[in-house]
């Protein structure tokens, strides 16, 4: 009853942990608005200097991208104690950061899906060079290459934010066995598919999933690292 | 009185050391108490689990009748200003204090305006780049303009000088006068919070070695000044705390107080009462053969 009781205040506690997020401007809209704009320009400017008559793809896109998993990191080291400080419970703060990383996402897919349309309409920027309207991730229209680039944003971000969170609670020692203990499981994984001699079926299944495909696979693996970071946010001191 | 606060056989274990040592203890509602002690006594590591910041090793801890521990209930009612916050990296005092507002339901943004004027805080600067003085002078805004039902202060004072430390508990006083509420001050200033607090909690080692009020506490020890010949002919045995001699004047506090007949015999000898210092009670009190006198004293004048 309680419960039913305090959920509205609850519920504005979790937007402002949103805006609170949101003080950090810097953090959250202009540095992943820069780095994808400077890598923007500077695929630009190198498509304009490649002598190739055919369309040019670039793989600059991605940058923003790493930069949030920094975003990541960031949200729960520096917000953390200072939400803390705002006598804020752990599952308030988690459930704002999330939201508030996923407006920044919405932002940063909305850009990326922009310029694809503009480089759609104007071949390229007229040097014929494709940095976000590239064919894989369009192939099944603007939404498909919104929805991806939305999940890898989400999802590099709450591997920053699940490491940083690692590392508060145990240390460098802990992240590094943590991250040392999924390239095993990575490298247990080729050697599956190797010794079962399935790497043709494992790539004509990468390529007929596709990234739409994989990105909506990517899904159920986020919200288990969501899970996963919430539980370890859970007993973790500021 | 209503407890706000009950603790019962709180205990918290780092890798090494006990920081508490089943400790229980209540804390009354709309009082204002010095929880004294020395540097790494447990006083953080208490207000930390009190305010669900940190976690007990055994023993339980209830903050208006409630387990605080992601319970909004019970989060939304207090505020606990450290002596090391950490602000978001970009964020400035103007940030730090919108925020405030938005998650502490009495805020008051007046009282927030006044105190960024008379401590001079500069509104625009990057916290991190603010002097220690103007960072502690944050949390004291937030700590006193949020109005909390329980407000801990961890040794708020760093860094501020003898004028802001005034303004702190001038407008503490001020405040708490108005809107009664219960307020938690950690410090080792303690003869400076002495005429603030009703009520002392100190803890040494991990252990509450006094929890009584302020009045009570001072009258477990007396301060006789004078003839330093005659004050000790007056001694008899007792256990001194505290001496201080100026030439031929002693002042001297020992533990116990006077009945009638020894005030007579003690103003007839020329001797004068005095007031007994908190903190020498209490430095007193938490005095270990390890640790030399004098460096102690030193910090406290400081």
């Amino acid at each position: 009853m309680s419960a039913v009781a305090s959920s509205p205040q609850r519920h504005n506690r979790i937007l402002n942990v949103v805006r609170l997020q949101f003080i950090n401007k810097v953090t959250y809209i202009w540095m992943p608005l820069l780095v994808l704009g400077a890598s923007w320009v500077i695929s630009i400017l190198i498509f304009a200097m490649i002598p190739l008559d055919g369309p040019k793809y670039g793989g600059g896109a991605q940058a923003p991208l790493w930069a949030f998993m920094a975003v990541g990191i960031q949200a729960m080291t520096m917000s953390f104690p200072f939400s803390q400080a705002m006598s804020l419970t752990r599952r308030e703060f988690y459930l704002g950061t999330l939201a508030a990383a996923s407006v920044t996402g919405v932002m940063l897919s909305t850009v990326f899906v922009v310029i694809g349309l503009i480089e759609k309409a104007t071949d390229g920027f007229g040097v014929n060079g494709y940095f976000a309207y590239l064919p894989a991730v369009w192939a099944s229209g603007w939404w498909a290459a919104w929805i991806t680039y939305f999940v890898i944003t989400m999802f590099l971000f709450v591997i920053g934010f699940w490491s940083a969170t690692i590392f508060k609670r145990w240390g460098t020692l802990a992240v590094t066995l943590v991250l040392t203990g999924l390239g095993l499981i990575l490298v247990g994984v080729v050697f599956l598919i190797t010794r079962l001699e399935a790497w043709p079926a494992t790539w004509t299944w990468l390529v007929e999933t596709g990234p739409l495909g994989l990105a909506l696979w990517a899904v159920p693996a986020i919200a288990l690292m969501a899970l996963g970071s919430y539980v370890t946010l859970r007993r973790a001191v500021a | 009185m209503t407890a706000v606060i009950e603790v019962r056989d709180l205990t918290k274990r780092y890798k090494d050391t006990l920081a508490l040592d089943a400790v229980s203890f209540d804390v009354e509602k709309d009082t204002i108490y010095g929880f004294l002690g020395r540097n790494g006594a447990g006083k953080t590591t208490a207000m930390s689990i009190l305010t669900a910041q940190n976690f007990a090793t055994s023993g339980s801890v209830r903050v208006f009748g409630e387990h605080p521990y992601e319970n909004a209930r019970v989060l939304s009612r207090i505020c606990f200003v450290r002596e090391s916050q950490k602000y978001p990296d970009d964020a400035t005092a103007r940030h730090a204090l919108a925020a405030a507002r938005l998650f502490f339901p009495h805020w008051d943004q007046d009282l927030a305006e006044r105190l960024v004027d008379e401590f001079q805080l500069p509104m625009r600067t990057r916290i991190k780049k603010l002097s220690r003085g103007q960072l502690s002078a944050v949390g004291v805004i937030i700590g006193l303009a949020s109005r909390a039902e329980i407000t801990f202060f961890d040794e708020p004072y760093l860094g501020l000088d003898a004028v802001a430390r005034q303004i702190f508990y001038d407008r503490l006083l001020a405040d708490y006068a108005e809107h009664p509420r219960t307020i938690l001050l950690s410090s080792h200033l303690i003869d400076e919070v002495a005429n603030l607090v009703e009520r002392v909690l100190v803890i040494d080692r991990g252990r509450i070695i006094m929890d009584e009020t302020t009045e009570d506490a001072l009258q477990k020890a007396t301060n006789l000044v004078g003839d330093a010949a005659a004050i000790d002919a007056f001694l008899r045995g007792r256990e001194v705390i505290h001496r201080e001699s100026l030439g031929r004047v002693s002042s001297v506090t020992f533990v116990g107080g006077l009945t009638a007949a020894e005030r007579g015999e003690a103003s007839a000898a020329g001797l004068e009462l005095a007031p007994v210092s908190l903190q020498q009670l209490i430095v007193r009190s938490t005095q270990h053969a390890t640790h030399a006198p004098a460096s102690e004293k030193e910090e406290v004048a400081s």
